[in-house]
């Protein structure tokens, strides 16, 4: 009896010594001796390469004027819908059916009444906005819903508050890529100062929310001695809505976002830039300018001092956190996993967003493209959860608000690197005069945040908020900068991000550069490998011809 | 604001008649909007191929709304009802009615696209409201699926089913109907047992152990 356990056991060790053994030649590294192994090529496998510009609506990109509102051109790639911004600036009130049909947006998302002040303006402005999740969680099979991509492959799930729409969440009826007014980051909302702005909230989305207007000129109730800012204990709950109202005083670049579960919230990306601007007679401000970026109709006072104006949204998005709504479909569940499972004091910053998407993908429509002697406009907002040090090649630009206050002469300070810190604001006068100090010339100067994380999307480079200033002329007619095709093929690829293609995959270095392929084992070591595997193999079948003679002889 | 209204039903005449002339091949496509909504593709008239006449006529209440959810754990949004039966060739006057203060839709896909373009009726309102649309259902019997199509809705709950001539099964993912066919994971509760587990575990421990003595005593005698 006891040796019957014996053997087997014998027999059991046995066999763990040889998977030991087949795990030490096969799976384990081994040190090269005088041949290392050859490279390994990958760029054959190209299949997952995508075309760097879609060029899906050509004719939205030049100056154009629809139903009185007047629409600079936007050469990039992927253009802002001249529709919607007509929509966002007349009023979706005010706008012909054909337009409002075009913007995509509902007929009561952007009401625009009253000119109080007679000065040629509407002042009365009644904004409404949803609450969207994009790469979502799907019961009915294992895909996501709502899909948006940061970049190639990457599709974190994200919250935003978008603006109130029409019609389904997706781009058409057999798709799940979200529709493209659905995207990071929320909207710029941008209103006239002395503006009698109600903002209603409807929530759409299955856990509560608000929205604080950090920095906007608010009274703290409204005018119904309700909550007027987005306090945690004032949450609206799904399939209800709020009306926040303000009149802003006061003009500058300012934020909204949510104050339910404000760690997580924000993170998720409920966080928007919100810019009130100076009162001028005959003023029609873009309420929205949805993804952020250029503003294809500027305020009256911007148009008189600067060519040009951009929102420059910086976001950051932790994977574990933006992992959960895709791991359970309950919100019980969900709220459970993302307050109390997960703790955001151990969060970390694993994707950086300018704009809503991450390098390549900024190339698309997140670049500044200037021409000479040009003087623009830049609102920047840190929304991440670390500071950013944003760099400018090529150029230094000089701080006219700092937090929405306008800076002070001895305060506008010229530099090249500008820190901003969590939910802090910085307006910028970025001039491409090609004198030596603030421009170098025309050039594809990248410009980005230098903290070195910033330009990584889970960890590889190039990736992050890393963007392009770009001069026109060094642009070709989709809008993408020229001689950068080289690099195309390499990071437009879903591998690339999901780091199986290295880094040097393709041109010169390839072969020099490529992975390094399998070690194979030397002879010497094959031999004695497989003569202790047979050893051991004919020593088990011993053990158990002598138990089973020895059974027989009972 | 009377007249901003009158204004807006001009407008949506004047984009009416573009649809109409733009679709002209399709003279029945049919969107029709106003301050609460809009539907697309309702159809009272056009027989489908297969049927000769209608043979039934339905009407159907359909409220949507976060409180019709609370039946339903672990959802957010639903309809009041989750399924409904009728015959081949009948014809539904629906009533939707949104409960909720943000914007809800009914759509029912798998539609023949000849009637319905891309094969769906399009219900929607921008808030609390009614809104009435027909529709005539071809002769097969199939399960067509009922839902809201904004983000996460009938992931969430807000899912049906319409099942013509008793359908062809159901779809998955239906609030307390059927299983989702990707589905959440909870602790379970052992103690819902109670003690039946442990009388269970007693329970199969004598048997195994009658079961054994038994064999043994066979085995000698067999000897």
């Amino acid at each position: 009896m006891l040796k019957k356990y014996f053997i087997f056991g014998a027999g059991l060790s046995a066999l763990a010594l040889i998977i030991l053994l087949i795990q030490w030649f096969f799976v384990l590294e081994q040190h090269a001796r005088a041949k290392p192994p050859a490279t390994v090529f990958s760029n054959a496998d190209n299949a997952n390469v995508e075309k760097p510009c879609t060029d899906e609506h050509v004719e939205w990109r030049s100056a154009q004027e629809i139903e009185g509102v007047s629409i600079l051109a936007s050469p990039v790639c992927e253009p802002d819908n001249p529709y919607t911004i007509a929509a966002a600036t007349k009023g979706t009130n005010n706008v012909s059916m054909s337009t409002l049909m075009q913007s995509h947006l509902a007929q009561d998302s952007i009401v625009m009444g009253e000119d109080l002040d007679h000065d040629g303006d509407p002042d009365v402005i009644h904004i409404k906005l949803e609450v969207v999740e994009l790469n979502g969680f799907s019961p009915d099979g294992d895909y996501l819903m709502n899909t948006y991509n940061i970049a190639p492959g990457v599709q974190p799930s994200l919250w935003v508050y978008a603006p109130k729409m029409q019609g389904m969440a997706v781009k058409n009826f057999n798709s799940r890529v979200a529709h493209p007014l659905l995207r990071a980051p929320s909207p710029v909302i941008r209103v006239e100062q002395g503006d009698k702005v109600f903002i209603t909230l409807e929530n759409t989305h299955y856990l509560p929310h608000t929205i604080h207007l950090h920095g906007v000129d608010h009274p703290w109730l409204n005018s119904e001695g309700q909550d007027n800012d987005g306090m945690e204990e004032h949450a609206i709950f799904p399939g209800k809505q709020h009306t926040y109202e303000i009149q802003p005083r006061h003009a500058g670049t300012m934020l909204y976002h949510c104050h339910v579960q404000t760690a997580q919230h924000f993170m998720m990306g409920l966080n928007g830039m919100f810019i009130v601007e100076e009162n001028r007679p005959n003023n029609w401000v873009q309420t929205l300018n949805i993804g952020a970026g250029q503003v294809r109709h500027p305020s009256a006072s911007v148009k008189k001092q600067y060519d040009q104006e951009y929102d420059l949204h910086y976001q950051s998005l932790d994977k574990q956190l933006t992992r959960i709504p895709q791991e359970a479909n309950d919100p019980r569940l969900i709220s459970q996993k993302m307050s109390r499972d997960y703790n955001m004091s151990t969060s970390t910053e694993n994707y950086f967003l300018l704009n809503g998407h991450s390098f390549p993908y900024t190339l698309r429509d997140a670049m500044i493209v200037a021409g000479e002697n040009e003087n623009i406009k830049l609102h920047i907002a840190n929304l991440q959860r670390t500071p950013i040090a944003v760099h400018f090649h090529g150029h230094k630009a000089t701080i006219m608000a700092y937090d929405g206050v306008d800076a002070q002469q001895g305060t506008q300070i010229t530099r090249d690197v500008f820190d901003i810190s969590p939910a802090q604001r910085l307006d910028l006068s970025l001039k491409t005069q090609n004198d030596g100090l603030n421009s170098y010339g025309a050039g594809l100067w990248m410009f980005h945040d230098h903290v070195p994380t910033g330009t990584t999307t889970d960890g590889m480079e190039p990736g992050g908020n890393m963007a392009i200033l770009a001069y026109k002329k060094l642009l070709d007619e989709q809008g993408m900068p020229k001689m950068h095709e080289g690099m195309f093929n390499d990071v437009f690829n879903k591998e690339y991000y999901a780091k199986k293609r290295p880094i040097w995959s393709t041109g010169d270095f390839a072969f020099l550069l490529g992975d390094a392929g399998l070690v194979v084992p030397e002879n010497g070591e094959l031999i004695a490998f497989f003569m202790v595997c047979g050893m051991l193999i004919g020593l088990i079948m011993l053990l158990i011809s002598f138990y089973i003679r020895k059974d027989h002889e009972k | 604001m009377k007249n901003n209204y009158l204004r807006h039903k001009i407008k949506v005449i004047s984009i009416l008649s573009i649809v109409i002339l733009s679709l002209a091949q399709v003279s029945f496509a049919m969107m029709s909007m106003d301050e609460k909504g809009m539907v697309m593709n309702a159809n009272s008239d056009n027989l489908p191929k297969d049927c000769q006449k209608i043979s039934e006529e339905v009407n159907l209440t359909v409220h949507a709304g976060q409180k019709y959810a609370t039946k339903f754990n672990g959802k957010m949004f639903a309809f009041d009802q989750q399924e409904w039966n009728v015959a081949p060739c009948a014809k539904i006057n629906i009533t939707f009615i949104n409960d909720d203060q943000i914007r809800h839709q009914l759509m029912i896909h798998g539609l023949p696209g000849y009637l319905y373009p891309e094969g769906m009726l399009h219900l929607e309102l921008y808030g609390q409201g009614e809104l009435h649309a027909s529709v005539i259902l071809p002769s097969q019997k199939k399960t067509y699926l009922v839902h809201c199509e904004l983000a996460q809705h009938a992931e969430k709950g807000m899912k049906a089913q319409l099942k013509v001539g008793g359908g062809d099964g159901d779809l998955p993912s239906i609030p307390a109907l059927s299983a989702p066919v990707k589905t959440d994971i909870y602790t379970l509760d052992w103690m819902a047992m109670k003690w039946g587990g442990i009388l269970i575990l007693l329970v199969s421990f004598i048997i195994f152990y009658v079961g054994r003595v038994l064999f043994l005593r066979y085995l000698k005698m067999s000897n």
